[in-house]
């Protein structure tokens, strides 16, 4: 009678789910081995070509697949090294100054890409603010090309993976034992040490969970290069985008997704065995 | 609490506070830019000379843009009335019920913020492609509703697990029936938590992106996709007024959302 009633309360949600989440995902697999014929919208068969062509070719391997891949740890890691001081120092206030800190790193999660790619826009374009100031400056005397190219989309990358390394990291920090840190500087560490020794290696599972969500993140970015990006810019989330919605060819599309899909996994678990050995390591008493 | 790893403001805390604002100068930066070129008399010359609303009046005259709003609008409504509505029921069963498979009910209701954007937006796509139906209003509907669901249990699930179930016992004592005391008693109790929740799964509708362009269809173009086909062509201070006006309705939105649940526990992943 109990569990019935949970299944009733159940039912909506989990069935709305199924259909639309599990079942859509099925099909991109089954998909993935369909045929496109020209002219035919697609065929139903069981053939491995969509795969053949992506990965037996190099030109999508080293500009697609690789190139992703590159981006994805390069703007992680600087996400990182701007993330990690900032949630130091947030970890460090309190009242209103810390809630206004945590609400300004939220901002760019909740306030939309389109909106935010357009202040970029008019800072880094050919004629923008950057460019005017440092021609200004006298830095350089021709505009640089920012936007519309790799390092618009590396700083995009970069400025919406980071409230999430923030977030993630805030979190083991406030867990952290403020009086470990205590007693290590007791003991004549100094605060370089105590960081090194205590507070960084305790909070490697908050990096550890933050660099997942951000590398899975920009990985499978579409919308950022889609904006920013330029023609030596093809993500492979991009490049499912627009196979599936402008050469309409879903097998293809479902394909580069399952192999999306598969070398995240493929890295992710590398991370996590990295991570293991490292908090394996750090955790360990050395006298 | 105790400063983690520092004692007093010294040398190393004065650069970690420095850093700390030029990263947040760094996040603001674009905001703070839009805001200000869209209320600038003169197109993109910084500092302001001034204040307009000219560039807003263009933007909220524009046919092109009234209609996208609306789009948005119901859009949003219609996708946090249905991912509340199937939330709000499956916290009820996950907070008041034990059964066997918890943890993979929790999995399935969470798997939409662990499915990469691209690839759920695809697969709906692929889909609905099958199904016959194509980019269209349902498939739009259903990708946002199935998006925001997760963060909606989330909230809900905070709000229910500090309800007190005497209060309900209560109710049904003096005889009120289990819809009247849901009315009466459960849906008050939890009220801000709803009202957040629903706002944060309006807000997100509001300013998607990746999900609407794989799914709308032509003829029913949400704000954003429109935004983004409007600079790809021209690039003028009624854009900016138009990224303006989102800006605004998500600032508000994270005031109430961060008053009645908190922002940060509503965002973690």
């Amino acid at each position: 009678m109990k569990s019935r009633g949970a299944a009733t309360l159940l039912a909506p949600a989990v069935i709305a789910l199924t259909i639309f989440v599990v079942l859509p995902l099925l099909w991109v697999v089954r998909t993935s081995f369909n045929e496109t014929v020209d002219g035919a919208y697609m065929v139903s068969a069981f053939t491995f070509d969509n795969y053949t062509r992506f990965l037996g070719s190099s030109w999508y391997l080293i500009n697609t697949l690789w190139f992703s891949i590159r981006v994805a740890i390069v703007t992680t890691l600087i996400s990182v090294l701007l993330g990690y001081p900032v949630a130091l120092y947030i970890a460090q206030t309190r009242g209103l100054q810390r809630s206004i800190l945590v609400t300004m790193v939220l901002s760019p999660l909740l306030i939309g890409l389109v909106t935010l790619v357009y202040g970029w826009i008019v800072i880094f374009r050919g004629g923008g603010l950057l460019n005017s100031l440092m021609i200004a400056l006298q830095v350089y005397d021709e505009p640089v090309r920012y936007m519309w190219d790799l390092k618009g989309v590396i700083i995009l990358l970069v400025y919406i993976g980071m409230p999430y390394i923030v977030l993630s990291l805030l979190d083991s920090i406030e867990r952290l034992n403020p009086s470990f840190v205590e007693a290590a500087r007791n003991v004549g560490a100094n605060r370089w040490t105590a960081f090194w020794r205590i507070t960084f290696p305790l909070t490697l599972p908050g990096l550890y969970a933050g660099l997942v969500i951000v590398f899975t993140l920009n990985f499978s970015a579409f919308a950022v290069p889609l904006m920013v990006g330029a023609n030596d810019t093809q993500m492979i989330g991009l490049v499912i985008y627009r196979e599936a919605l402008l050469n309409n060819d879903l097998p293809f599309a479902s394909s580069l997704s399952v192999i999306m899909i598969a070398a995240n996994a493929t890295i992710l678990m590398g991370m996590a065995f990295v991570f293991g050995k490292l908090i394996l390591n750090r955790l360990e008493v050395k006298r | 609490m105790r400063t983690p790893f520092m004692r007093s403001p010294d040398v190393g805390t004065l650069a970690l506070r420095l850093f700390t604002y030029v990263a947040m100068a760094f996040l603001f930066f674009p905001i703070v830019i839009t805001l200000m070129v869209s209320v600038n008399p003169r197109e993109f010359i910084l500092p302001p000379t001034g204040f307009t609303l000219e560039w807003f009046h263009a933007a909220w005259t524009s046919d092109t843009f009234v209609r996208a709003m609306g789009v948005s609008l119901s859009l949003g409504l219609t996708a946090s009335v249905i991912a509340n509505t199937l939330a709000f029921l499956a916290v009820l069963a996950m907070v008041r019920y034990d059964f066997k498979g918890k943890a993979f009910i929790n999995l399935l209701i969470m798997s939409p913020l662990l499915i990469p954007t691209t690839i759920f937006s695809l697969a709906l796509y692929v889909f609905f492609a099958r199904l016959g139906f194509g980019a269209g209003i349902p498939a739009l509907i259903i990708g946002h509703s199935i998006h925001v669901l997760p963060f909606a249990v989330r909230i809900l699930t905070a709000s229910m697990q500090n309800f007190d179930t005497s209060l309900e016992e209560a109710a049904r004592n003096v005889g009120a029936g289990p819809l009247r005391t849901m009315v009466s008693i459960t849906l008050p109790v939890i009220k801000t938590g709803l009202v957040s929740s629903f706002v944060l799964c309006f807000v997100l509708s509001w300013n998607d992106f990746p999900i609407s362009v794989f799914l709308a269809p032509p003829g029913w173009t949400p704000l954003p996709v429109e935004l983004f086909s409007y600079i790809k062509f021209q690039y003028d201070a009624v854009g900016a007024a138009l990224a303006s006006s989102l800006i605004l309705i998500s600032a508000v939105a994270m005031v109430v959302i961060d008053r009645m649940a908190g922002l940060r526990r509503v965002m973690q992943r």
